[in-house]
């Protein structure tokens, strides 16, 4: 993945669950994974296109979309509804669209697809072909991995 | 006649049948059948990323997470001495797996797991003394089933052993010669231990690609070493990096001088038709990149070129897009060609240089997603992988490269074979993919 797309997604990640979900964050290493990988459990997917071709996968455990999303509403909740769903959906949407507006101003342009949620146990996300960068989040109500896979359109 | 026959085969079944009491899983080594009791074996399946674990005995091929219980994996080949058969890369190896007295778990890797053959027990023969590849005492008996003999092997003796008396696995020549040559002996245990510490510390896998430079730079290691009053052998990663100094080819984590641009400009082909495209692997902080870029733009001024630059670590090549230098670290003719512009902070390289190369963040283990390539630059980074992907790696550059591309590998590195032709100019080894 070219270097100039790294920085946009690491930034827009941390500003963004920063700003809507506070608390300690810390960056995890960054590191690249071929084709397929586990998921946690919550997975929001968002496509890419334009210059580029990929998706942007954000992906934690129920616990911790369920503490992220309690956190964002301002309200404690028990299960994970659709009003839970949605929340996750915005936050995958926000950090995308923030790391896009940066590639933006960088000269690069991408468009986004509606976020898609997809949940449930022992999931795993295969990218042909494309390798992935994975940005990891800890945050005090879980960990949080940002799995960024773009190619160049040849 | 049909039914009586079959009457007489179902009664031969039957009768077989009734007898079989004894199970084993077969297997092939070194072109011949073994067979292990069934009830040694927990289960089979096939592997091939074993985890390495430096220091131990030359049979064990590594560790393997069996379902979260890591479990020691011995190559049995090896570990007899057999010849082994040569197996592709990312090719699977078959794995038997024993459970032993006291619940001891352990990985067996043989040529290829053949079926699950029941016998009667009283059919075993006891091993003949003129068994001479594997050692008498570990057989536990032979057995001959259609036309195919089976040496059944007593595991339990083979792994109860402990790793001080593994000596007596060899077959008994091999310990004479052993006698009279040992000095010899000592200075390849010497070496081999050279080319594992290599490994260990600094992940330099020694192959048919750099063996010769190993060797060589041994020779002057000895004596460079006998005269410091230091061991031969490698201590820790300062002695393996200085053993490797000499490695490297010339500018390394430099801009190139002005000779070997010379030399690359005469192995740059005639402008071509479209892209010039050059695949630049483990290119650093770009010093490569840049200065490939600044040749390639003083060789073709007309023609449109792509540099595709990669590098599995992070720090060095996000410094690239935005490299700042020095001015007395900038040979003369890139300012002579108006490739570096001088600002307050350093030199910088041009926007026409910079927009011609892709800097990536990449594991070259991973899919190589690339265009056509005339050239591809790669000085000095098959070594750091191991053996099968070194050979995956010379397929992949190979399938990458149009007819005719220039392949150019490390000062010290060298590729035989065919459908490569060499190349020698100056300090440059290159190498041309043939059509063939």
């Amino acid at each position: 993945m070219r270097v100039e797309y790294i920085n946009p997604f690491v930034e827009s990640a941390f500003n963004v669950l920063k700003e809507v979900v506070g608390g300690e964050l810390t960056r995890g290493d960054l590191y690249l994974k071929s084709t397929t990988h586990p998921v946690l459990g919550i997975t929001v997917i968002v496509g890419l296109a334009g210059d580029v071709e990929g998706s942007v996968i954000i992906d934690m455990s129920e616990e911790t979309a369920l503490a992220i999303a309690s956190v964002m509403n301002g309200e404690e909740l028990s299960d994970f509804d659709d009003l839970g769903k949605a929340t996750i959906s915005e936050l995958a949407n926000m950090i995308t669209a923030q790391a896009v507006t940066k590639l933006y101003d960088l000269g690069f342009k991408f468009d986004l697809t509606p976020p898609a949620m997809i949940t449930g146990q022992n999931l795993e996300v295969s990218n042909a072909g494309v390798e992935t960068l994975i940005v990891p989040v800890d945050m005090p109500q879980g960990k949080i991995e940002i799995n960024v896979a773009i190619r160049e359109r040849g | 006649m049909d039914t009586a026959v079959n009457q007489t085969v179902l009664e031969e079944a039957g009768d077989l049948q009734q007898k079989i009491d004894f199970k084993m899983v077969t297997f092939r080594l070194g072109g011949k059948d073994y067979g292990i009791d069934i009830m040694k074996v927990k289960e089979i399946l096939k592997g091939n990323k074993f985890t390495f674990v430096p220091n131990t005995l030359p049979y064990v091929a590594g560790v393997y997470n069996l379902r979260g219980d890591i479990i020691p994996i011995i190559d049995l080949r090896k570990m007899f001495y057999l010849p082994g058969d040569v197996k592709k890369h990312k090719a699977q190896e078959e794995v038997i797996i024993l459970r032993l007295a006291d619940d001891l778990i352990l990985g067996i890797i043989v040529d290829s797991i053949s079926k699950v053959q029941g016998i009667v027990s009283d059919t075993i023969q006891p091993p003949h003394p003129l068994f001479g590849d594997i050692n008498i005492k570990y057989i536990a008996g032979v057995v001959e089933y259609e036309k195919h003999l089976f040496i059944i092997l007593d595991v339990e003796r083979i792994f109860s052993e402990t790793a001080e008396s593994f000596e007596q696995i060899q077959p008994t020549g091999e310990k004479e010669k052993k006698g009279i040559i040992k000095k010899a002996a000592a200075r390849e245990a010497d070496y081999n231990f050279v080319v594992e510490t290599l490994r260990t510390f600094k992940s330099f896998y020694v192959s048919d690609l750099n063996r010769k430079w190993v060797e060589n730079r041994f020779k002057e290691w000895r004596t460079f070493r006998e005269d410091e009053n230091k061991p031969i052998q490698l201590a820790d990663p300062e002695d393996a990096g200085q053993y490797l100094e000499k490695y490297f080819s010339p500018y390394t984590n430099m801009l190139w001088g002005a000779d070997y641009k010379e030399n690359l400009l005469k192995l740059m082909p005639d402008p071509p038709e479209g892209m010039f495209n050059v695949w630049n692997p483990g290119c650093g902080r770009g010093f490569e990149s840049y200065s490939i870029a600044s040749i390639a733009r003083i060789k073709y001024p007309e023609s449109p070129f792509k540099i595709w630059s990669s590098d599995n670590d992070l720090l060095s090549i996000s410094a690239a897009p935005n490299l700042q230098l020095d001015r007395n670290e900038i040979p003369d003719y890139f300012f002579k060609a108006q490739l570096i512009v001088e600002q307050d902070k350093g030199c910088k390289f041009i926007d026409a240089i910079k927009a011609n190369i892709i800097y990536e963040y990449h594991d070259l283990t991973h899919n190589n997603e690339l265009p056509k390539l005339d050239m591809i630059i790669a000085r000095d980074i098959l070594s750091f992988f191991d053996l099968s992907l070194q050979d995956h790696l010379l397929t992949d550059f190979r399938e990458h490269l149009k007819d005719g591309g220039i392949l150019i590998l490390g000062i010290n590195e060298e590729i035989s074979g065919h459908g490569w032709y060499r190349l020698e100019q100056g300090n440059i080894i290159a190498y041309k993919k043939d059509k063939t």
